[in-house]
């Protein structure tokens, strides 16, 4: 019963999510095929993770049901790994060099670096708060 | 139509994603084997789906649904940033590379099969 509830749950993000990314994916398309979708996905999921995780969990009290629905079903699903790779295989099968070597740099620097912001924008805020609260 | 056969297949990769995470507190290492481990398993499985289906909507299901929902970007960066700010920087950068070169040369393996 209990995994089932779990299920469930992650049914509700997971439902979201992937279809935030499908939806992301058919809108930024750009015309020589740069993956432009996933970037977007991969970055701002990224970047939200931290923050959910370290910030909005305290300041709103959330569940564990929420954090589950919302970090490992929903920015779980939102965001992917394995078309990450299928889109690097198939600009190195175009010999679309640059466009790889922007993809590759954006997505493995770039979604390093907002986990980073997304762990001090967490602080900040919670900091924010708690100088309001003095 | 389309839509509920990605938020289908997603639900089933994220159930399957759980129980994987779920077994990293019962093993003893310090390191986020796991979420290494879901990646390049589902970049591997996104190859070889990508070479053997053509369906459009099986491959919208298994691949972009189960594969997108399986594998997570969020997670992986996250788990990097905590090693980073716990100062293990050596187990930070192994992390990073782990997952790059086994999740990219995963899914070359998995189309070539």
């Amino acid at each position: 019963m209990k995994r089932l509830k779990v299920f469930g749950l992650l049914l509700i993000g997971a439902f979201i999510g992937s279809n935030l990314r499908y939806l992301e994916s058919l809108v930024f398309k750009p015309q020589d095929g740069f993956p432009l979708g996933t970037l977007v996905a991969n970055l701002s999921g990224a970047l939200v993770l931290p923050f959910l995780i370290h910030y909005l969990q305290d300041r709103y009290h959330l569940s564990t049901n929420t954090i589950l629905t919302l970090s490992t079903g929903l920015l779980g699903s939102y965001t992917t790994f394995s078309t990450f790779t299928a889109d690097s295989f198939r600009l190195f099968q175009n010999g679309q060099w640059w466009l790889l070597f922007w993809y590759l740099t954006v997505t493995m620097v770039g979604g390093f670096l907002v986990a980073l912001l997304g762990n001090y924008w967490a602080a900040s805020q919670a900091f924010n708060d708690w100088s309001k609260r003095k | 139509m389309n839509f509920l056969v990605v938020g289908f297949g997603a639900a089933v990769g994220a159930f399957v994603r759980n129980e994987f995470t779920l077994l990293q507190v019962k093993i003893k290492i310090d390191f986020p084997i796991i979420t290494l481990l879901i990646n390049v398993l589902g970049a591997l499985l996104l190859g070889v789906l990508t070479a053997q289906i053509r369906s459009g909507v099986l491959l919208l299901l298994l691949g972009t649904g189960f594969c997108g929902g399986f594998t997570t970007f969020g997670t992986f960066n996250m788990e990097l940033s905590q090693l980073f700010f716990q100062r293990r920087f050596m187990a930070c950068l192994l992390y990073f590379v782990l997952t790059y070169l086994f999740g990219i040369l995963g899914f070359i393996i998995g189309i070539r099969i």
